[in-house]
């Protein structure tokens, strides 16, 4: 098949590539590749200090840092600062739930939740589970350790009947693990051969339906699991352009055809089904089983080029093949060779994501600016010489907006004595607090894209522009209470301190002079009505461009 | 009509607080020029209405009936205004007034499932390029714009629930999505509270802009473009808020459309027209008479009939009828074949719609089927052939004019098919 000969194609330029010495870590390699694909071309300057820590903040935190965080780093004198902060971001707590939100809304994409599955991913990256791994366990669950046991819910939150209008999508299961754990988007190489994508072929597709229809949903257990029937024929199909019928055998994306295995009457099942207790049987032949292994095995680029793009995009904004899931030989990187490095070396490192992300956080390209370089405003944001500003997603601006009011600060501040003395994680208030609950279901149905749409660009909607002016829960942050930014600023006297203040917490770094000077006049001239116009300046803040984005 | 909202002109006078705040009014606070509206055709003031009948009416009880045959039905057909041609007697006002409409009674579509036909119909079917299509309200409001009201460009009047239905763009993203109003209700949130002034709004959307400009500085626009775009739109609609409230209408408008909700919501779309949104349509829904088809038809004709009836007149009497193109159709008719419910099924094979307005050549009926109705006698017509049509009739030209997918040119109809001159004036 062309795919194949696609990576084999690849492969070969691999080996011969790279004069770059290997001893160098993978950050610095990554910008000799950046730099030398941009030469000629001024790169922006290196992002400032408050800059890089809410933009390092927001991606392995999943929110900005709290006045005292953004401070303390300021002030921190060390030659190594900005590595150090990445090594504790990568290391707190805030970076499980980080990568649980991250994960679910890209192989979810807003389907719904599930309690199992959510646990799953919190476990997951809790304990640094490798990707092959964390694919393996979805494709072929592993329901003894409960920890594990939701993984199973990308499947079954695919294979969910709505009635006659909308009967289970298995194309569309197919298409999604294309999609997402493949990069290869094989929608339009259902019926035919793909029209102008020569890699994406009908079998291709074909291939990998048949496994998934072959699958059934458990319903004898209380977790998302399912179980596969007994596969015996190839899947019969033709082109709707070429009437001619045939046949293919389990395909697995990236990889190979998987030979039908047939057993004799009485023989095919590992464990028989079992009518009474009412439990499936589990067949010798699991083309689920083979499906994983071929997926994630270490010789199949796809699947290391896959999640080495999702990772480029999450950190700096734009994937090195766009739209992520249209990798083809008709579709380059646009840094071919940078792609390859990144997959090589992501699979040499055991799919450990926490070191792939560390690595990128460490490189220079992530830590430009996202100011345009003042000699070149028309600076292509593909060169990668400039930081792509990033959409906040529902829950980064949720996490964000409770530090920013301080509304997080007010509720731990409101704890009894007998549990002061453990500081409570941001989840925690939330499961306590009824109304924070309600706050961000709120934000996830106003921020979030509808279900099936990929949340990949910047979308500010009239929706959340009126929900962040009328809402009533959202403008009592912004009222002065015991322990919140509003009653912090009102007791403040001396203005200039009150506007260093409000643009530490709010935008997370001090104000420059101008601005300084602006917004001291804009309060001394409010003078009579102070609190009013307190509330007006933060209000402004949340609802600007800069907090609602990742620069 | 609305007057000029847009809240520059009441910013500019606000110069103390500009003052304070570094003086960029001058340079003009965030005006009404969505970015992304820039390559629409300017100086274009037409305006469209759908009504949408969905689940599929039936031509037999409406445009095309075939009385005293094997699947006429019950029902009569009258005369109308234009000699020698006859409708469904469930449609006397409509009858009166048929020279003002266009009718094509030789429909032949391909699909006959509600949940892949109406995407297919609402996006004029076009050739599958890989893509999802926006459906007719999103495309217009890509192509046009807004209109010089500054009101969205496209308003959904449907039954249940409202709020911004994004999924309508397709590829174009969701802002061209359409803001619906369910039930005739403005969207969530329009309404200000009370401790909040105007004076007061002002000054802080006027606070964020500034705050924007300052992050715009070396920055690429889009993001704080985008962001201000949605809230001088915010604002819009809340100026207006009663227009997107459909009991503030009055009461012998109501009368005259008939005191049904279809009657109700296309009163609602028609003020709505009138304020200047470039494309609104009315969703009515149940029309899938499976079951009791005549009885079903029988209650829901003279609702039709009664608003499209007022529509025609007010257009008429406020000289819109050159600007407005108004349509009326579904995702199929029904079968001639009557089932053993008493009902009709799906039938994309040979079906009616309407039309009116802008554009459109009027007291004209376009195609015929054969005599029990059960096939088209005359050149069937797709649907991709009534858009490029609809697009002409509001001066747009079809076959040359092109989306964008990324950098993917993309026809806005079947490059495939061309207008139905015959329609067309």
């Amino acid at each position: 098949m062309l795919l194949r000969a696609f990576l084999i194609a690849n492969l070969l330029s691999l080996c011969l590539a790279s004069d770059i010495p290997a001893e160098e870590p993978l950050h610095a390699r990554i910008d000799q590749l950046i730099l030398a694909a941009g030469e000629g071309t001024t790169p922006a300057d290196s992002s400032g200090e408050s800059e890089f820590f809410r933009r390092l903040m927001l991606d392995l935190s999943g929110r900005i840092p709290t006045r005292e965080e953004t401070v303390a780093f300021l002030a921190d004198e060390s030659a190594d600062k900005r590595a150090q902060a990445i090594d504790r971001m990568l290391a707190s707590s805030d970076y499980p739930r980080r990568m649980q939100e991250l994960f679910h809304v890209i192989l979810m994409e807003r389907r719904g939740d599930d309690e199992n599955w959510l646990r799953f991913l919190r476990a997951a990256f809790e304990e640094n589970l490798p990707w092959d791994r964390i694919v393996r366990t979805i494709l072929i669950p592993e329901p003894d350790d409960e920890k594990f046991q939701g993984a199973g819910y990308f499947l079954t939150g695919r294979l969910i009947s709505e009635g006659a209008m909308a009967p289970v999508d298995v194309p569309g299961l197919t298409r999604d693990v294309g999609r997402l754990l493949a990069g290869v988007d094989l929608q339009c190489a259902q019926c035919h051969d793909h029209l102008e994508y020569e890699d994406y072929k009908q079998q291709d597709f074909q291939g990998l339906l048949m496994i998934f229809e072959n699958v059934e949903t458990r319903r004898d257990v209380k977790f998302p699991a399912v179980t596969e029937k007994l596969m015996t024929s190839p899947q019969q199909f033709q082109s709707v352009f070429v009437q001619e019928p045939r046949t293919t055998e389990p395909v697995v994306p990236g990889g190979e055809i998987i030979p039908i295995a047939t057993f004799p009457a009485g023989e095919e099942y590992l464990v028989p089904p079992d009518k009474k207790q009412r439990t499936p049987g589990v067949p010798k032949f699991s083309p689920l089983k083979a499906l994983a292994n071929g997926l994630t095995s270490a010789e199949n680029e796809l699947f290391a080029r896959n999640i080495a793009n999702r990772m480029w995009f999450v950190m700096m904004g734009r994937g090195l093949i766009e739209p992520l899931d249209l990798n083809h030989s008709q579709n380059p990187a646009s840094h071919p060779e940078l792609l390859d490095l990144l997959a090589r070396e992501l699979t040499a490192h055991q799919f450990d994501l926490k070191w792939f992300l560390r690595e990128l956080a460490l490189s220079e390209t992530y830590q430009r600016s996202s100011r345009l370089p003042e000699s070149d405003s028309q600076i292509d944001p593909r060169s990668f010489l400039v930081a792509q500003e990033k959409r906040l997603s529902a829950e980064q601006l949720f996490w964000s907006t409770l530090i920013a009011t301080g509304e997080a600060e007010r509720l731990r501040a409101g704890t009894k004595p007998e549990q002061a003395h453990e500081p409570h994680s941001l989840e925690q208030l939330v499961e306590r607090h009824a109304s924070l609950k309600s706050l961000k279901k709120e934000f996830l149905k106003t921020f979030a894209n509808p279900p099936q749409e990929p949340e990949i660009t910047f979308e500010p909607s009239v929706k959340a522009a009126l929900y962040l002016m009328h809402d009533k829960q959202v403008l009592e942050l912004l009222e002065s209470r015991e322990g919140n930014l509003a009653q912090r600023l009102n007791a403040q006297q001396d203005n200039r301190k009150l506007v260093e203040d409000l643009f530490l917490t709010v935008f997370s770094r001090m104000p420059e002079e101008a601005e300084l000077q602006q917004t001291v006049a804009y309060l001394e001239s409010h003078q009579s009505q102070r609190a009013e116009a307190i509330g007006q300046l933060a209000w402004a803040m949340l609802a600007s461009t800069e907090f609602c984005v990742n620069h | 009509m609305a007057e000029c909202q847009s809240w520059e002109h009441e910013l500019s006078r606000r110069s103390v607080l500009a003052g304070l705040l570094g003086g960029a009014v001058a340079g003009g606070l965030s005006p009404l020029s969505p970015p992304a509206f820039a390559e629409e055709l300017k100086q274009n003031d037409k305006q469209i209405l759908l009504l949408w009948l969905d689940g599929g009416m039936s031509q037999l009880e409406s445009w095309d009936p075939k009385p005293n045959t094997r699947f006429g039905g019950p029902f009569r057909s009258i005369p109308t205004s234009i000699p020698g041609v006859h409708i469904s007697e469930l449609m006397p006002l409509s009858a009166q007034r048929m020279h003002h409409l266009a009718v094509v009674r030789s429909m032949k579509t391909e699909d006959p499932n509600h949940s892949s036909g109406v995407p297919k119909i609402l996006r004029g079917h076009p050739a599958n390029r890989g893509v999802v299509y926006p459906y007719f309200g999103s495309a217009v409001a890509k192509l046009m714009g807004p209109t010089e009201s500054g009101l969205p460009p496209y308003v959904w009047v449907k039954p249940g629930n409202g709020g911004f239905i994004s999924t309508h763009a397709g590829f174009l993203g969701p802002k061209y999505g359409a803001l619906a109003l369910g039930n005739g209700k403005p969207p969530e949130n329009l309404v200000r509270p009370e401790q909040i002034t105007d004076e007061a709004d002002l000054e802080r959307q006027e606070l964020r802009e500034l705050f924007n400009r300052r992050y715009a500085e070396r920055r690429r626009a889009e993001f704080s473009e985008a962001n201000s775009y949605v809230y001088d739109l915010a604002r819009t609609l809340m100026k207006n808020q009663d227009l997107f409230d459909a009991d503030k209408l009055p009461e012998k408008d109501h009368e005259r459309y008939g005191k049904s909700e279809f009657g109700r919501h296309t009163l609602h779309a028609c003020r709505l027209i009138e304020a200047g949104v470039r494309f609104v349509q009315v969703t009515s829904y149940g029309w899938d008479t499976h079951g009791d088809n005549f009885n079903a038809h029988a209650s829901r004709m003279p609702k039709v009939d009664r608003a499209l009836s007022a529509l025609i007149d007010d257009l008429n009497e406020r000289g819109l009828m050159d600007r407005v193109l108004v349509v009326m159709m579904a995702e199929f008719g029904r079968t001639p074949r009557i089932n053993g419910s008493v009902g009709r099924d799906h039938w994309p094979n040979a079906w009616s719609l309407a039309m009116t307005g802008c554009g459109i050549k009027r007291g004209t009926i376009v195609g015929e089927t054969n005599a029990e109705g059960t096939d088209n006698a005359t050149e069937p017509y797709d649907i991709g052939s009534l858009f490029h049509t609809w697009y002409s009739a509001v001066g747009i030209e079809s076959a040359h004019a092109e989306f964008y997918n990324g950098t993917q040119p993309l026809p806005i109809a079947h490059d495939k098919m061309k207008p139905v001159a015959e329609l067309l004036s």
